[in-house]
């Protein structure tokens, strides 16, 4: 996930955590590597087209999995509307289109998932809060391709714009999405391959440790401590030996970009919640 | 070819207490808006819907006692939030949902349209889905290779679609745009199919792009023109949906008095389709939605 393309921009003076969390995102995906998105995903979104931009001009991107390769202009206010994938140059039909090439396991083999809680081994929530599935505390939307993808191979990358110990718990209430399970081997005794790689917060980066496959702290943003985001964590993290590296900050152009090309009108802000 | 046009009232009466319906609709797209709201004054009840992703529809149909079962991937309005009426409905026991992935809905439509028993899929293995969902269950491969989910045949008894245009005789034409199972693999697997479409247009129309059919009319039981019949979702091409609509009723829906007075102005209380129009904002703002004027 290292930045190599940027290093002829000096780092930004005044960027904001969206934009920090976006260059992080976008450094996951490179050329060779197909993209798509799904609903309310601003931050994927973003991050795909500055690495389409930047280091990855041949990243194909499946624009919420409809429109291949399209010229949406500024990001709308819906990332699964027509808009997004104006101009494309295929439409995916879902079913015959989109699944196969996603299934087949050569394609898509990266993707982003946003959840309501997501635990330290990794698997994902969106399906309800409480202990009952028929009498939830809080019913979720629902996991929809999100459990599918957890299963079938992917490398899988989290973002939350909202790290909080209600969103990064020990254990999710339910197992909608497929991290590494109860960790150590136990997702490729069922005989699943990939798996959760990286965590992106407004606080850190967190990835997963090779053995326990417990989520491990990666680096903390820059003005962020390792202090608030085990306070804001509801589970210790694995920390790495010595002290805890901070995040690259975005360079210059990178947030002229995002600031100028790609998201003028400040869409990537409304997956924060207002404190 | 026999003829399919029917009126709305017609064409919800198709719809029996009980069924279990298919229903288009993504998020904020493509919903066939004018029957949901035909159902609901008909006071259809215990339906079960089929839905890719909920929105409006199906807190509508939620608010109004229409139903008591959801199958599907998720109910979500993206933008405008959770349907929270759904939401309240399910956390309350009112409405029991069976959640199931993308590839599962998929394979449970294809069984149910292909007349085979399953369909298996590779998604949800180490999820708790499987568990809790009786139409799923864990099978070996039988040549050899890690087991797979089998996903039970799904019939639903009736699919309501929206379309570009259609003839009299059904045959169903999509615009070029997103096309999602619902156009497609739903509509066939179903015992029924109704369809309300923009415009209905002479069969030669059809015939100078047939790659644009997408159903054809024997497998459709009626077909209702219903201009802007997909409001207050968007209909790409034609137009986009209205944000502001869905704001209001995402303000109705925090109180069951709000929720009473939106679904009298613009469900119960409008005569026919253009009255909804018209308390909807009528022509001049049908066409600001044309020019995906969305706010």
């Amino acid at each position: 996930m290292d930045s190599v393309a940027h290093l002829d921009s000096p780092p930004a003076e005044d960027w904001t955590v969206d934009e920090l969390m976006i260059a992080v995102l976008a450094s996951c995906f490179t050329d060779g590597d197909q993209a798509c998105n799904g609903m309310a995903s601003f931050l994927p979104v973003a991050a795909f087209q500055l690495a389409k931009l930047t280091h990855a001009p041949d990243l194909i991107w499946l624009a919420g999995a409809v429109g291949l390769e399209p010229r949406p202009g500024p990001i709308p206010a819906s990332t699964l509307e027509a808009p997004l994938w104006r101009d494309a140059l295929m439409y995916t039909e879902q079913y015959g289109d989109f699944w196969t090439l996603a299934l087949n396991g050569r394609w898509l083999k990266k993707f982003c998932v946003g959840a309501a809680q997501l635990d330290r081994f990794g698997n994902a929530n969106n399906s309800f809060i409480g202990d009952d599935f028929h009498a939830p505390k809080v019913r979720l939307p629902g996991t929809a391709g999100l459990a599918d993808m957890g299963s079938v191979g992917k490398a899988l990358y989290y973002w939350n714009p909202n790290h909080n110990p209600r969103s990064l718990v020990a254990e999710v209430d339910f197992i909608s999405c497929a991290g590494y399970l109860g960790g150590g081997d136990e997702r490729e005794r069922l005989g699943l391959s990939g798996g959760p790689e990286l965590v992106v917060t407004n606080l850190c980066v967190l990835d997963f440790e090779p053995e326990t496959k417990h989520m491990r702290l990666r680096s903390v943003h820059p003005g962020v401590t390792v202090e608030q985001v085990l306070e804001a964590t509801g589970f210790e993290p694995v920390l790495p030996p010595g002290d805890v590296p901070t995040t690259a900050e975005p360079t210059a152009e990178q947030v002229r970009l995002i600031r100028e090309v790609i998201d003028p009108h400040g869409m990537r802000r409304r997956e924060f919640r207002r404190r | 070819m026999q003829v399919k046009q029917a009126t709305l009232a017609e064409a919800a009466s198709l719809v029996s207490d009980g069924d279990v319906v298919a229903l288009q609709n993504m998020a904020t797209q493509a919903a066939p808006m004018a029957l949901v709201r035909e159902l609901i004054r008909q006071e259809r009840k215990n339906l079960a819907l089929v839905c890719l992703v909920g929105g409006i529809a199906v807190d509508w149909l939620a608010a109004a006692g229409c139903m008591d079962r959801f199958i599907g991937n998720a109910v979500s309005m993206e933008q405008f939030g959770l349907a929270q009426r759904y939401r309240r409905a399910v956390e309350s026991g009112r409405i029991r949902m069976e959640e199931l992935s993308e590839t599962a809905l998929l394979a449970r439509l294809g069984a149910g349209a292909r007349n085979l028993p399953f369909l298996p899929t590779r998604g949800m293995i180490g999820t708790d889905l499987i568990d809790i969902n009786e139409n799923l269950t864990m099978v070996e491969d039988p040549f050899g290779g890690p087991p797979v989910v089998a996903c039970r045949a799904l019939v639903p008894d009736v699919a309501l679609v929206h379309s570009h245009r259609a003839d009299r005789y059904g045959n169903v034409q999509y615009e070029p745009t997103a096309r999602w199972p619902d156009i497609g693999i739903m509509p066939m697997a179903a015992r029924r199919v109704i369809v309300t479409t923009e415009q209905i247009v002479d069969s030669d129309v059809l015939r100078a792009n047939p790659d644009r059919t997408v159903l054809p009319g024997f497998i459709v039981d009626a077909v209702v023109e219903v201009p802007w019949g997909a409001h207050p979702t968007s209909f790409n091409p034609l137009y986009g949906y209205d944000a502001a609509f869905h704001l209001a009723w995402v303000a109705a829906a925090r109180s069951d008095e709000a929720t009473g007075e939106f679904l009298d102005t613009y469900v119960y209380g409008p005569a026919d389709h253009e009255e909804y129009l018209d308390a909807a904002g009528g022509a001049d703002r049908m066409a600001q939605l044309a020019r995906w004027e969305t706010g």
